[in-house]
């Protein structure tokens, strides 16, 4: 069997990772413009206990899906395939881009040739897989995260990837390890034919900016910690546990970085919102909700640096003061541009 | 007929970040772990860059930091108050590098006592990432140091970005951003130009 589509493109954001360029892949490939779906949702969410140590880790609850946590404003969902073993698991990644439809498969850097980590370092990350050619033994995998590599490997490195316990093994080995890859593998699940997604037109953008206002103002539902009242639970209750001296690194890195990824692509989204229905209140906004994920970016190293003792909690609350004030203003400002489209 | 000309030197004057400078993000190929720019312990390589001392950068002079061997060799920034020589200043030039693009204010302090916020804009250093706040890069290498090993597939790089000084009064210290996401290699106070008649 050999099949190797060529409508499978990289897809990246220099504040998002893995999970946003491979969903990005999958939608676009089924003809899809990712930005103005991947984009649309502005959300916080916080469910205790559950970050997961993953690159691609971000919130979802009971009997969501995780690409649809990315993109609820549209019908986009997922399911994630646990097979048995790892032989079932390259059987049916193999027939899933058999049948034209390239996947996202959990991986282990480690094992990776065109990862810097390869047989370095173990981490949890995601990779598109659309094309098998068994007679020379080897499979085509995109990966758009830095060093991007667009190319084949042999099925074995592949599957020594999937098949990976990934392994805690020296210090380095931080935040995405020491979790079961288990041959995961995720397929996109669309709930609407892609010619019904919404054009991204003066309707839609102020439906979607509703949307998110809602959520921030504890309208959206769901459930843990959610919207701007979660957001400021979440970030003083992380500041506290520090004060405590209480080990919140972890947590709080791999959770900052779900935040600013889904902010600065929204942050990408009213950009592109408002150069297209030509307004320039919203192009503006996105440069206010990119501030944001400049908040975000800085939070993140700054949890980082609590794990010994090297920050302590002033200086992250002196942040979380600084970002929390910054987002209640640019929400204000955003109900002021979607009154007026 | 139009004439390429080689750069203008600008008449700038560079700030000693020695005594502020407190992480290690170069190293030479043979220590490679002897540095930390970011958690995962990834460096710039050394052979690439300048050695300390004087350098120029699109036209601007940089006092390049001391680096391996010399101790740190960036400003991890933490909310520092860097003191600069007094003088009447337009620009402050930085040589910088973000874990992920970030942007805070810097406060600048004037010798008559006023305080003025400017914005501090860097881009990721993290390689096959390009500029997001119009910086140009001060040095793109073709390598990445890791603790164990070189990654030559890629490489990182160093920006030059610039923050506005409107005031036109004597420049005396500069409060870099509480943000550890930024490092400072180098900055230099580029002088005022007589722009404006005086009355």
């Amino acid at each position: 069997m050999n099949t190797l589509p060529d409508d499978v493109r990289p897809w990246r954001h220099d504040l998002a990772g893995c999970l946003h360029g491979c969903l990005a892949t999958l939608l676009e490939q089924r003809g899809i413009p990712a930005l103005p779906v991947l984009g649309a949702a502005w959300t916080f969410r916080h469910l205790p206990g559950g970050v997961r140590r993953e690159e691609y880790y971000y919130p979802y609850g009971p009997g969501e899906s995780l690409f649809g946590a990315l993109a609820p404003h549209h019908p986009v969902g997922s399911r994630w395939h646990r097979p048995a073993d790892a032989a079932t698991g390259l059987r049916e990644v193999m027939d899933a881009v058999a049948d034209g439809t390239p996947v996202a498969v959990a991986v282990d850097n480690y094992h990776l040739p065109f990862r810097p980590a390869y047989r370095d370092v173990h981490s949890n990350h995601l990779v598109v897989v659309h094309g098998f050619d068994e007679q020379r033994g080897t499979v085509r995998v995109l990966d758009a995260v830095p060093p991007a590599f667009h190319g084949d490997i042999t099925i074995e490195e592949l599957t020594a990837a999937r098949d990976s316990g990934n392994e805690v093994v020296h210090d380095r080995d931080m935040f995405f390890t020491g979790v079961d890859i288990g041959n995961r593998w995720i397929s996109l699940e669309l709930g609407a034919p892609p010619e019904e997604f919404p054009s991204l037109n003066r309707a839609e953008a102020a439906r979607v900016i509703g949307l998110n206002l809602a959520h921030f103002d504890g309208r959206g539902g769901g459930d843990g910690l959610s919207g701007l009242d979660g957001q400021q639970a979440f970030l003083e209750s992380a500041v506290k546990r520090v004060a405590a001296g209480e080990d919140v690194r972890d947590e709080l890195f791999v959770a900052a970085g779900a935040v600013l990824a889904c902010t600065a692509v929204h942050a990408d989204w009213l950009a592109l919102a408002g150069r297209t229905l030509d307004v320039p209140g919203l192009v503006e906004q996105g440069r206010a909700v990119e501030r944001i994920a400049h908040h975000w970016s800085a939070l993140r190293i700054t949890a980082a640096l609590t794990g010994d003792g090297q920050l302590g909690a002033g200086r992250l609350a002196r942040r979380v003061h600084a970002l929390m004030k910054d987002h209640e203003s640019v929400l204000v400002a955003l109900d002021r541009e979607r009154a007026e489209l | 007929m139009e004439q390429l000309l080689a750069p203008a030197r600008v008449a700038g004057v560079p700030v000693d970040l020695a005594r502020y400078a407190d992480n290690i993000g170069i190293t030479p190929p043979g220590r490679l772990d002897a540095g930390a720019f970011n958690l995962w312990g990834n460096t710039f390589p050394a052979d690439e860059l300048p050695p300390p001392g004087e350098v120029m950068v699109h036209g601007i002079p940089f006092l390049f930091p001391a680096g391996p061997g010399g101790g740190p060799d960036n400003v991890r920034c933490a909310g520092q108050l860097v003191e600069v020589p007094g003088g009447r200043y337009d620009w402050i030039q930085v040589l910088a590098a973000a874990e992920r693009r970030t942007e805070d204010p810097v406060l600048l302090h004037f010798a008559d006592g006023t305080v003025d916020p400017e914005w501090l804009r860097v881009s990721d250093f993290w390689p096959e990432t390009e500029a997001r706040f119009g910086e140009r890069p001060a040095y793109r290498l073709s390598r990445l140091h890791y603790p164990r090993h070189v990654d030559r597939k890629f490489g990182p790089a160093i920006w030059r970005q610039r923050v506005p000084v409107t005031r036109e009064t004597d420049l005396a210290a500069v409060r870099l951003p509480d943000n550890p996401a930024v490092h400072v290699f180098a900055m230099t106070l580029v002088p005022a130009a007589p722009q404006e008649v005086q009355e």
